[in-house]
């Protein structure tokens, strides 16, 4: 088994993890960053552009992936799972497995010839299923590193890539190989799952193709979507008519989500003002309960957003159903006006979810959760990275749904914590 | 360096243009831009990518550098200040001299601003990145500039942010300085009353901290002191502090963290009818009040208090033509954040108090948006407050009728009828506004923000570093937020600060002036003009066998802005990196077309 020695291991390379790995490797400590896949971002790197100064998230992201790759402390251990952590008497011990590519990382130059011949189509999960890539294929334009990765399930064995590749990569027989890492502290990144679409029953999100999920509509406006502009998912007809239910996915308990999801305003109102943007004669509805704008700069993003002629309406939306068409139909009870539920068609509707966690399982670590599964804060008034755990800490959307800005000011502060608190020990076994 | 004695035809110039996505080549033409400034002379190669900042981007530079000799960089890309070290890293790391390296901004200055002439835009694309080569062959390679550090951090307030930053600071081996104006360290926490999410006394957390800061002897504690001047620069501030006796002390420091906080929004006289009668409160006031009123009964001042109307949005969330503006002629458009959950936390602790009292809310939005926050909304509904939304364009109203208080509001929740409701006592949920630092950021200069907390360099790639190099800002001195989201910013501030300090030394920049000795004539006009005291100075030296006055110039100090080129007569000043010479060049480049 492979054994590596590092300071500090970072679960999770999200704009959390990012963060809070290049301040401990700047700050002069070694760190060992996990990620399950087989790129780093997380999941802002496949969103379009970012509020509320609507800079264009990979021009966040990349630099910040590209600082990582090349930071002599920072070992960058992607497709990496990790099974199970101890704590011991000096720290910790991670197990963890690197899933094969199926490639020979070492020879890969990039050159995508693999992706170029392979027969196989499968779905794109970074598209989140609106376009199919290559049963081999490098995760997406700008992954971090640039390897391909082949699909075992979905491969038929043609042989093509092996026979096209100039470096002999391809390796159809390669193992999982098992990893032993040795750390001091941990920093839990995991960020956040968002709410499933069928959550509630009522939207039948999942039988209707024109009812889509925030993060679609992200790929729908990125630069570097999937169809260069925004059509809807049924028939391919640019919409006239676009729908926001806010709170879909949150505040309700009847799904087990009760808490606010802090973004899902402020991603709906992006996300209506880049599509006015992109279709100037669409027009545009947000159905809501309360605009949680509360952020540095956000109330004033609101108000640009109602200037920009954006329909903000509250109400509730009680159901959605579909026309032969398959257009949405919501079943809307108003709040503004006395009047008995109406029933209002839109050519697409967009569900804006919540944020649930991605990880509630810490294998093996005794890390104390909150009832909606994120990581508990040991004293919230004292340290808020600071689990139940002396040595671990906590930061991003793991420890509650949070926007950006919130979550790389709360990685610098899990990074200090796990910096000092290598110190302290270092200091006391001198 | 031998790279100074490369002759024009050893000079090979490699442009890369980047798309940005698309946010530059959905307007400008990025194959014409590339096939024309491969023509260009000294122009080896010119390539294009989606995202040059990227992995693969920057590697085309490397491999260039590493493979073809490129040894002169042009990027076209996004602003400058954005990933301009980016740049220079990946240049440093392929071995070349990282300041051979010009950027074009084709985004903010081409694509973003011609989006309905896109050939007028490709056209000045190429002739900026034409300007930017021929101002690139005249660059000769520079090296940081390196100044020693003090390793002592200057924490400005002594609030919650400032406590936590000194203590991770301090924990991380950095001594530390704290200068708060008051008498106590604690800031706002230093009241009556609890706070939401934990529920604990404000004054406990405060003791929490103080006791870790008082017996840290790596932090020394200034209260009642006032900062009355700051000067040097990044590594080496200058800090006098007027103590409580009038002493002056003298202090030096490394880096300084900014936590100087917020202050309560106070009501003009009338503002709801604030000042008009003792039973309207601000929130803060009445927390104090609750948690000093015991008994079965509610009463203040000698009335019984059977009811309470609590109004949001006061001071925050305003709009022009609809609120008074602020003294200076602004109102505050931003949400405090907090009003609405330590609202109605505080309305929870009323009705456990006295459940009998009634208790009306009115409101635009509910921003309950914390993980517990929105379990305290709905405590609320159970214990009966009754919630009045308001349109987003209208006030409620308030008139005194005999002792009572009278609201009337517009209801949307009841299909927006008018409503009156007459209650005791009015609690305003008055919001943050910056706190009065006009002296810190003038000693500092400081940016603002359109709301007048302080600016961050980016919210997402620098949200606590300032625009002052070794300068950084922690809670609410940036903008509203919870003592837990004030925790998380403090201990980042602490964090970048303790990574300047790591190093014995820190680089900076060397676009700085530069004097020719043998052409100043020691005349003194830049001194004159320099608006940074201590960058430039006129001196003595000897030349030659003679004695001569001439400029000197601190490059740790000087801030490169250039105003002393500008009023040489003798052209014996001048700006490495941005030489007189390589603009009249650049310009030469574009009128030539
Ligand atoms: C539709 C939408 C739009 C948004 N738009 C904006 C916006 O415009 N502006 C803004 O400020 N915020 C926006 N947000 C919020 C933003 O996405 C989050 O604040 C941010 O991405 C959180 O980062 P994170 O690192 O905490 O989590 P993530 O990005 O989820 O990162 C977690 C990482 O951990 C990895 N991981 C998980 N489990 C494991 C494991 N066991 N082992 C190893 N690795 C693991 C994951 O693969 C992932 O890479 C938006 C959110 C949504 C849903
Ligand atoms: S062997 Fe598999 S991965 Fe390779 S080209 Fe054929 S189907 Fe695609
Ligand atoms: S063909 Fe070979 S070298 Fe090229 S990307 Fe595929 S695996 Fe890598
Ligand atoms: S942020 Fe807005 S949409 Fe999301 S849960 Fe909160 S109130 Fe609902
Ligand atoms: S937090 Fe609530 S009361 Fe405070 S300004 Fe924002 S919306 Fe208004």
């Amino acid at each position: 088994m492979k054994e590596i020695n590092i300071d500090v291991a970072v679960i999770g390379s999200g704009i959390a993890g990012l963060e809070a790995s290049l301040d401990v490797a700047d700050a002069g400590y070694k760190v060992a960053l996990i990620e399950k896949s087989p790129s780093i971002g997380g999941r802002m790197i496949s969103l379009s552009k970012v509020f509320p100064t609507l800079d264009c998230a990979s021009c966040i992201t990349t630099p910040k992936m590209a600082a990582v790759s090349h930071h002599p402390f920072i070992n960058m251990m992607t497709y990496t799972e990790v099974r199970e952590i101890k704590k011991n008497d000096d720290g910790f011990d991670l197990y963890a497995i690197k899933k094969p590519r199926y490639i020979n990382e070492g020879e890969c130059i990039s050159c995508k010839k693999c992706e170029e011949v392979c027969p196989v189509y499968i779905e794109d999960d970074f598209e989140h299923e609106l376009s199919p890539k290559k049963a081999i294929s490098i995760p997406f334009t700008n992954a971090v590193p640039q390897l391909p990765v082949l699909d075992m399930n979905k491969c038929i064995r043609c042989g093509a890539c092996a026979r096209i590749c100039p470096k002999d990569c391809i390796d159809y027989l390669q193992k999982a190989e098992e990893i032993h890492i040795k750390a001091h502290s941990v920093i839990i990144s995991t960020g956040y799952d968002i709410t499933p679409m069928n959550a509630k029953k009522e939207y039948n999100a999942i039988s209707i193709p024109n009812v889509i999920s925030p993060l679609q509509m992200e790929r729908l406006l990125a630069p570097h979507g999937p169809y260069g502009k925004v059509i809807r998912p049924s028939d391919g007809k640019i919409p006239e008519s676009i729908a926001y239910v806010q709170c879909a996915g949150s505040r309700d308990k009847s799904i087990g989500v009760p808490y606010c999801s802090r973004v899902c305003c402020m991603y709906a109102i992006k996300q209506a003002m880049l599509l006015s943007g992109s279709l100037p004669l669409a027009d545009i509805t947000i159905y809501y309960m309360d605009i949680r704008a509360f952020g540095k700069g956000y109330e004033e993003f609101y108000s640009e957003a109602r200037a920009m002629g954006i329909n903000f309406v509250k109400a509730k939306v009680a159901r959605i159903t579909a026309d032969e068409k398959g257009s949405p139909v919501l079943r809307i009870e108003h709040q503004e006006e006395a009047s008995k539920p109406k029933e209002i068609k839109h050519d697409l509707v967009v569900l804006s979810q919540g944020m649930i966690p991605a990880v509630r399982d810490f294998l093996g670590l005794d890390l104390e959760i909150n009832e909606y599964g994120f990581v508990s804060s040991r004293d919230k008034t004292l340290n808020p990275s600071q689990t139940n755990i002396d040595g671990v800490f906590v930061c991003g959307v793991a420890r509650g749904p949070k926007d950006i800005p919130d979550t790389i000011a709360d990685a610098g502060s899990a990074a200090v914590s796990a910096v000092n608190y290598i110190k302290s020990i270092k200091g006391k076994s001198l | 360096m031998s790279d100074n004695n490369l002759n024009e035809a050893q000079k090979r110039v490699g442009v890369y243009v980047c798309h940005c996505g698309g946010n530059i080549s959905d307007v400008v033409d990025i194959k014409k831009i590339v096939d024309e400034i491969s023509k260009y002379h000294s122009v080896v190669v010119a390539r294009d990518y989606v995202f040059m900042c990227s992995s693969n981007g920057q590697s085309l530079i490397e491999d260039d550098i590493k493979n073809m000799g490129i040894n002169r960089i042009v990027v076209a890309a996004c602003m400058p200040s954005l990933h301009e070290l980016t740049f220079r890293n990946a240049i440093q790391r392929a071995g070349l001299n990282p300041y051979l390296y010009e950027h074009i901004n084709i985004r903010e200055q081409v694509s973003w601003v011609h989006k309905d002439n896109p050939q007028g835009a490709t056209s000045k694309a190429i002739l900026l990145i034409k300007a930017g080569v021929e101002k690139v062959l005249m660059q000769d390679p520079l090296n940081a500039i390196r100044v020693n550090a003090e390793h002592r951090v200057l924490i400005i307030g002594g609030g919650i942010s400032g406590m936590r930053a000194a203590v991770s600071s301090a924990d991380n081996g950095i001594e530390v300085v704290i200068v708060e104006k008051e008498k106590k360290l604690g800031g706002k926490l230093n009241r009556d009353g609890y706070v939401y999410p934990s529920d604990e006394k404000a004054v406990d957390i405060v003791n929490k901290f103080s006791k870790k800061i008082l017996s840290n002897p790596l932090i020394k504690v200034y209260t009642e002191s006032e900062i009355i001047n700051i000067g040097g620069y990044v590594g080496n501030f200058d800090i006098k502090i007027k103590k409580t006796d009038g002493d002056i002390d003298n202090i030096k420091a490394g880096s300084i963290i900014v936590a100087t906080g917020f202050d309560h929004y106070m009501p003009y006289d009338g503002e709801y009818g604030y000042k008009k009668s003792d039973y309207v409160l601000r929130l803060k006031e009445f927390i104090e009040l609750l948690s000093k009123s015991d008994g079965l009964e509610f009463v203040f001042k000698g009335k019984k208090i059977n009811s309470i109307g609590f109004i949001h949005c006061v001071g925050s969330r305003q709009n022009e033509g609809i609120d008074a503006p602020q003294a200076d002629g602004k109102v505050n458009e931003y949400c405090s954040r907090v009003c609405c959950t330590s609202g109605i936390y505080t309305m929870n602790k009323l009705k456990e108090k006295f459940p009998d009292v009634n208790v009306y809310d009115v409101y635009a939005d509910i921003r309950t948006y914390g993980m517990e926050s929105e379990s305290l909304y709905e405590i609320a509904s159970k214990h009966d407050v009754i919630f009045f939304r308001r349109p987003l364009d209208e006030r409620p109203q308030i008139t005194f009728e005999g002792d009572k208080i009278k609201i009337t509001t517009t209801d949307i929740l009841s299909f927006n009828e008018r409503l009156e409701m007459e209650v005791d006592m009015l609690v305003l949920l008055t919001g943050m506004k910056p706190s009065e630092i006009d002296d810190i950021s003038g000693y500092l200069k400081l940016s603002k923000s359109t709301n007048r907390f302080l600016q961050e360099v980016h919210p997402k790639l620098r949200p606590v570093e300032m625009n002052i190099n070794g300068v950084f800002a922690a809670g609410t001195s940036l903008s509203p937020m919870d003592i837990t989201e004030s925790l998380q910013s403090a201990q980042t501030a602490a964090m970048k600060s303790a990574i300047l300090l790591s190093n014995p030394d820190i680089p900076l920049d060397p676009f700085v002036a530069v004097v020719d000795e043998e052409r100043c004539t020691g005349c003194g006009r830049c001194v004159e003009e320099c608006l940074y005291s201590g960058a430039v100075t006129i001196t003595e030296k000897t030349i030659d066998g003679n004695i001569k006055k001439v400029a000197y110039v601190n490059p740790a100090m000087c801030k490169g802005c250039g105003a002393c080129v500008a009023v040489c007569s003798e052209r014996a000043i001048d700006l490495n990196g941005s030489r007189l010479s390589q603009f009249e060049a650049m310009i030469d480049a574009i009128v030539k077309e």
